[in-house]
C-alpha cells in the first residue's frame, strides 16, 4: 500500500541523513547527548511530516530546516534557564581576552575559530555551520532560518568577520616584495 | 576592516565573497583589480582565503562526540513506537453523507459516519488525537473498496483491522465475532453474546458494538434485535443500517420509526450446521433468533459454504421472492 511506501521511503532518510544532521546539531550544541536528542527529535517530527512532503522536495535541507528550528528553541530554552536561575552566564570578552596571542599554529588557529563560532549569535552560527561544514546552499539555509538568501548570506559572511577579527595575529603577515 | 577607505568598504562583501568562491564574475574581477592596486585589501583577501582553508580543515577534522551508532539505534526504536500511533486519516464523500477512514501502521483503525456540527476536521482531529495526519492518499485504497461495496460490487472487505482501540477485551471479542458474520446476513446481539461464550451478555454486546470503531469493515449492521427489529446503529442512524442490509440483499420492513427483517422470508442457518434451511424446516420456525443466522438469499447463503439442507431442499423449493 501507500503508506508502506511512505515507511519504506522514510527508512532511507533515516539513513540517508541521521548521521549528518547529529553531526550538525553537534557542531551547534557541542554536547553530544543533545545532538543525539535533538536529532532524534528532528527524525520524529520528519516522520509525523513526511508525507505531506512534495514530491521531489530536498529531504535533506527540509531536515536542517527542522533541526535549527529545534536548535533555535533549544538555545532559547537555555536562555531563558540561565536568567531564571542567574547561572553565570557565558562572557565572551573574557574569553576572547584570554586567547593566547601571537601563535601561528594551525591547530591552534583551528581552535581560535571554534571558539569564535561558539561565540556568534545563535543565527549566525547556525548559517555559518550550514554553508562551511555541511555545504547547503544559501536558499536553503535562508529557508531554514526563515530569512531571505540575501540575510542568509550576510549572517555567513558577518560570522567570516568575527572570524578574522579573532584571528588576528594568528595569520603570518605576509612582507611582500611586490607593490 | 582595520581600513576605512569608502571604496575598500564597499568592495568588502565581494572580497569575502571572492574569498568564499562565491563571487558572480564580474564581481570578481572587480576585486583581481582593485586588490592589485590596493595593498590593505591585498592583504584581506589572503586573510579570508586563508581562513576558508582553515574553515575546511575543521570541517574535515574529527568530531569529538562524532559517533551516531547508539543514537541511530535508539531514534530507530522511537520512529517504530511512534509509527505505531501515527495514524492517517481521510474523509471522503460517500452515498452515506462523508466518512472518515482512519489507518495505522497495523491496518484500519477507525470508520467513522461524520455530519454532526462543526468541521469535520476538527471532528477528526478530536477522534483521532494530536498524532494523526490528514493524508488521504493512505486510506484512498480502502475508501475504493468501500465505494464498491457501497455500490453492491463487492462483497469482502478484506482490510487489515486495527483494534487497539477497542475499549475493552469483551469489545475485542464481540468486534471479532462479529466480523465472521457474512456478507447478507444477519444474528442477534444475543447470537452474539452466545458465540462469544456470554450467553447472557445480549446488552452488553449491543453497547460494544454502539462504540464499533470499525462500522461496516465490522460489519455490526448484521446484528440485530431477537424480534428481528434492526434496533439501533451509529447513534440514531437505524435508516443507514436499513439501507446498508438491503446492499447485502436483506429486505426489511419499516415498523415503528423502526425496521424488521422478515424472518419468515429468510433461510435460516441453525448456528452449528453447515446447511442452510427453509425457514420452516424442522423446529427452526420455534427456535430463539440467537440460535440462528439468516440470509437474504440462497445466493449469499451458499457464498458463505453452506450447502442447502437435504431435507427441506430450499434448493428445490426456493422462497418467492
Amino acid at each position: 500500500m501507500a503508506r508502506v511506501m511512505a515507511e519504506d521511503a522514510f527508512e532511507a532518510v533515516v539513513g540517508a541523513h541521521h548521521a549528518e544532521i547529529r553531526r550538525y546539531v553537534l557542531r551547534i550544541t557541542a554536547r553530544a547527548g543533545d545532538a543525539d536528542d535533538l536529532s532524534q527529535e528532528t527524525f520524529l517530527r520528519a516522520l509525523r511530516a513526511h508525507r505531506s512532503l512534495p514530491p521531489g522536495a530536498n529531504v535533506r535541507a527540509w531536515l536542517f530546516a527542522i533541526a535549527t528550528n529545534l536548535c533555535r528553541n533549544h538555545f532559547r530554552a537555555q536562555t531563558r534557564r540561565r536568567r531564571t536561575y542567574a547561572a553565570a552566564a557565558l562572557d565572551r570578552s573574557e574569553m576572547d581576552a584570554a586567547w593566547p596571542e601571537g601563535e601561528v599554529l594551525a591547530g591552534e588557529a583551528r581552535a581560535r575559530i571554534e571558539r569564535v563560532v561558539a561565540g556568534l549569535p545563535v543565527k549566525q552560527r547556525l548559517a555559518f555551520t550550514m554553508r562551511k561544514m555541511h555545504d547547503l546552499d544559501y536558499g536553503a539555509i535562508g529557508a531554514s532560518l526563515q530569512c531571505s538568501e540575501e540575510s542568509a548570506r550576510a549572517h555567513v559572511f558577518q560570522a567570516l568577520r568575527k572570524i578574522r577579527r579573532g584571528l588576528d595575529g594568528l595569520i603570518p603577515v605576509r612582507t611582500e616584495s611586490q607593490p | 576592516m582595520s581600513h576605512p577607505h569608502p571604496v575598500c568598504r564597499e568592495l568588502e562583501p565581494d572580497l569575502l565573497a571572492v574569498a568564499t568562491g562565491e563571487a558572480a564574475p564580474a564581481a570578481a574581477e572587480r576585486i583581481e583589480g582593485h586588490v592589485a592596486r590596493c595593498r590593505p585589501c591585498r592583504e584581506e583577501l589572503r586573510h579570508y582565503r586563508a581562513i576558508e582553508g582553515l574553515v575546511g580543515a575543521l570541517r574535515r577534522a574529527p568530531l569529538p562526540g562524532d559517533d551516531a551508532t547508539l543514537a541511530r539505534a535508539e531514534l530507530e526504536s522511537r520512529l517504530a513506537d511512534l509509527r505505531r500511533r501515527l495514524v492517517s486519516f481521510g474523509i471522503f464523500p460517500s452515498p452515506l453523507g462523508p466518512m472518515l477512514i482512519a489507518r495505522s501502521e497495523l491496518g484500519v483503525s477507525l470508520v467513522r459516519y461524520l455530519g454532526g456540527t462543526g468541521s469535520v476536521a476538527s471532528e477528526a482531529r478530536r477522534l483521532l488525537g494530536e498524532e494523526a495526519i490528514e493524508d488521504r492518499a493512505a486510506p484512498e485504497a480502502l475508501y475504493a473498496e468501500l465505494v464498491e461495496y457501497l455500490e453492491g460490487r463487492r462483497t469482502r472487505l478484506d482490510w487489515p483491522l486495527d483494534l487497539r482501540g477497542a475499549r475493552s477485551d469483551f469489545q475485542r471479542r464481540v468486534l471479532d465475532a462479529t466480523a465472521q458474520l457474512p456478507y447478507g446476513a444477519v444474528a442477534s446481539y444475543a447470537g452474539i453474546a452466545r458465540r462469544i461464550g456470554a450467553p447472557a451478555a445480549a446488552r452488553p454486546v449491543a453497547q460494544a458494538l454502539r462504540w464499533n470503531p470499525l462500522p461496516i469493515a465490522i460489519p455490526c449492521h448484521r446484528v440485530i434485535g431477537s424480534s428481528g427489529a434492526l434496533v439501533g446503529y451509529a447513534g440514531k442512524r437505524v435508516a443507514l443500517k436499513q439501507r446498508l442490509l438491503a446492499i447485502e440483499g436483506v429486505r426489511t420492513l419499516p415498523a415503528r420509526g423502526d425496521f424488521r427483517v422478515r424472518r419468515e422470508a429468510m433461510y435460516a442457518l441453525h448456528v452449528g450446521d453447515s446447511e442452510y434451511c427453509l425457514p420452516t424446516c424442522g423446529s427452526l420456525a420455534s427456535r430463539p433468533l440467537s440460535e440462528l443466522m439468516l440470509f437474504g438469499s440462497r445466493e449469499r447463503a451458499e457464498a458463505a459454504g453452506l450447502a442447502p439442507c437435504t431435507t427441506c431442499r430450499p434448493d428445490l423449493h426456493p422462497l418467492s421472492a
